[in-house]
């Protein structure tokens, strides 16, 4: 079998999602050594201008197009997928750790009776094995699991995974065609958007979050500032969103979202096992607490002991100065 | 109308892990518990019990047998039965064994709704529900916050989905996917106690109910963990001195950028 890889782009409001272009970066790293092909593929594209920021990324892009799929659903994507897969013959379909690919590829596991691994980290290979990363047990554990599968074997894997390589290319497009009619067994009612185009909290490469050392709701104003001026966005513990200083969607732990931004900025936390289970894969970690043997020093690389209340205004100055001199 | 709830008992997040055997096995000391997530569905399961009264709410896990101190906690907590399906030593890496093994009881024992949980909190896969729903070929609905009373045949959940949080309407048989926020779950009365420690809880061989055991062995599993590691432990925090805070936050940015390369 050629070892040509597929790869699913999400789309985000009326582009593509990040973690889509940095799978359809590794692909395309681990296709050229098997002089094999990336193959993207873009089901009810919402825009031409999704087309057009993909394309330069994989080999190949497979445009699913008809009516109803624009809005991700397993009952029409499914089957879609299916004959894809059971067409070209991947060995690999990769897709991202989000709400729909965690909805999305374990169905379609079940159906093509595919090996699934979920939620992983990184892939690497031992001549022809593909081994993937994965965390287990809130971090405690890393897993390098194997693939014991002749026919396409589905990964997905948290944003923030892979680095994103310049692209070189224009991928030649192939138009298939979709069903888009579901099969009735659910019916939308009604759709609240809650976070229109801010970035995810997943996919934030920058993320500062506030604990119960911020003392108030009112106190996250200054967090909320650092984070939009690095393009980030504002976590918080769940001593936080217990208190309704914050929405819970911006939860981080393990009964809220895991993350791994490339910075992690925590401040007024302490560090408890439940909050690190959900950023301890983070590229960077810097706390900033007063007590010196809060738990977070342990996960961190970087750590300030002093008043946060003190550190922030500082901070904020200093990234506004080097944001003014990048340009 | 029949509820079945899908339980998993894990590892306490306490409980010490330690890696053994050269990276091929764990040891996990003995402190396990009811998965985290699986408390917000059996909750929800006796609230739509206790709302339509005909109902029957029966917990199922495969695994071990010490699993059935979940099993245990459950019947506490107000479900009506428990059947553990034991694993033996064909343990799995491969949620696609566990799904068949769950499909499969579920096709013997009957329902009209599935409740689980959003993942198990040991291997953190989030991928039983949707495996089993689409193999007894029923509509699943994944992160449901809220969940109403069924009604003719339909129920009408809220789920978060990206982005935002949508209503919809599910006819039944289907299987629901709970996460936190749904409820708050019960702590067990010393009734529900004392009951749960009398519970007959059966203990099943998948075999019996004609799950096809060969192709659930270690042989078959399409995945499996080849070595396990530590996560790479961070070198020690270094502690960013100054006399200021101001000072210690300009040294933080300076470090950021030409040491740590994030800015
Ligand atoms: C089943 C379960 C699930 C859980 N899930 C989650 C989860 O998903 N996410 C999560 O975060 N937690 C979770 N928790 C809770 C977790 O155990 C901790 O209780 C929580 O993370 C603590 O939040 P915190 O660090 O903000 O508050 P605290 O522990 O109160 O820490 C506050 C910190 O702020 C510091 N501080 C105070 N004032 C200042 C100041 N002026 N300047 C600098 N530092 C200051 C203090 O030194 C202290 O370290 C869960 C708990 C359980 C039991
Ligand atoms: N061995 C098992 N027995 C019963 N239910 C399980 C088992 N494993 C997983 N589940 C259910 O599936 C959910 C998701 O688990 P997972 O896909 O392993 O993260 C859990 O919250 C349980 O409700």
């Amino acid at each position: 079998m050629a070892k040509d890889i597929f790869v699913f782009i999400e789309g985000k409001d009326e582009g593509v999602r990040k973690s889509s272009i940095e799978l359809l970066s590794k692909a395309k790293g681990i296709t050229k050594n098997h002089n094999s092909t990336t193959y993207g593929i873009l089901i009810g594209p919402k825009s031409e201008e999704m087309v057009d920021t993909v394309r330069p990324y994989p080999d190949k892009l497979i445009v699913v197009r008809g009516d109803g799929l624009d809005e991700y659903r397993w009952d029409t994507y499914t089957p879609i997928l299916e004959r894809l897969i059971k067409t070209y013959r991947p060995f690999l379909f990769l897709g991202p750790s989000t709400i729909t690919g965690k909805d999305l590829f374990p169905r379609l596991a079940a159906r093509l009776g595919a090996a699934y691994i979920s939620d992983a980290t990184g892939i690497e290979f031992e001549g022809e094995e593909a081994l993937v990363k994965k965390a287990m047990f809130g971090g405690k554990i890393i897993s390098w699991m194997g693939i014991n599968e002749k026919d396409c074997a589905l990964v997905t894997f948290r944003p923030n995974s892979f680095s994103i390589d310049r692209p070189s290319g224009m991928a030649e497009v192939i138009e298939e065609m979709g069903d888009g009619k579901s099969e009735e067994a659910i019916t939308v009612l009604e759709t609240k958007k809650t976070m229109e185009k801010k970035v995810d909290l997943q996919e934030a490469d920058f993320i500062i979050c506030g604990g119960r050392g911020m003392k108030g709701p009112e106190q996250f104003g200054i967090i909320e500032e650092i984070a939009s001026l690095m393009e980030g966005r504002v976590g918080a513990s769940r001593a936080v969103v217990d208190a309704k200083w914050r929405d819970y969607e911006d939860q981080i732990g393990k009964s809220g979202k895991t993350v791994s931004p490339k910075l992690y900025i925590g401040c007024g936390v302490s560090g408890a096992l439940h909050h690190t289970m959900g950023m301890d894969t983070s590229k960077v970690i810097v706390a900033i607490n007063k007590d010196p043997n809060a738990p977070i020093f342990q996960y961190a690389d970087y750590g300030i002991v002093d008043d946060l209340f003190d550190v922030l205004p500082a901070l904020k100055e200093e990234l506004k100065k080097l944001k003014e001199q990048a340009g | 109308m029949k509820i079945l709830v899908f339980v998993k008992q894990v590892a306490d997040t306490e409980a010490r892990i330690t890696i053994t055997n050269n990276g091929r096995s764990l040891e996990v000391e003995n402190k396990y518990a009811l998965n985290f997530f699986d408390e917000f569905a059996i909750e929800e399961a006796l609230r739509i019990k206790e709302r339509l009264k005909d109902v029957e709410v029966v917990v199922c896990s495969y695994g071990p047998k010490r699993s059935i101190e979940a099993l245990r906690t459950a019947i506490a907590m107000g479900a009506d039965r428990a059947v553990l399906i034991d694993s033996k030593d064909l343990d799995t890496d491969d949620p696609l064994i566990t799904a068949k093994i769950l499909s499969g009881f579920a096709k013997g024992d009957g329902f009209d709704m599935i409740l689980c949980g959003k993942q198990a909190i040991d291997d953190e896969n989030a991928t039983i529900g949707p495996m089993v729903a689409e193999m007894l070929h029923i509509p699943h609905v994944g992160l449901v916050t809220k969940i109403e009373t069924p009604e003719g045949g339909e129920v009408r959940v809220d789920r978060d989905i990206e982005g935002g949080r949508q209503t919809v309407k599910v006819k039944l048989p289907c299987l629901l996917i709970v996460q936190k926020g749904i409820n708050e779950p019960r702590v067990p009365l010393i009734t529900g106690v004392m009951k749960a420690m009398k519970a007959n809880i059966p203990v099943l061989d998948p075999a019996t109910y004609g799950i096809d055991v060969n192709s659930c062995t270690k042989e078959e599993a399409k995945v499996k963990v080849v070595r396990y590691e530590s996560p790479g432990g961070r070198p020690p925090v270094k502690f960013i001195e100054g006399a200021t805070a101001e000072e210690k936050a300009k040294r933080l940015i300076k470090v950021l950028k030409e040491e740590a390369r994030v800015l």
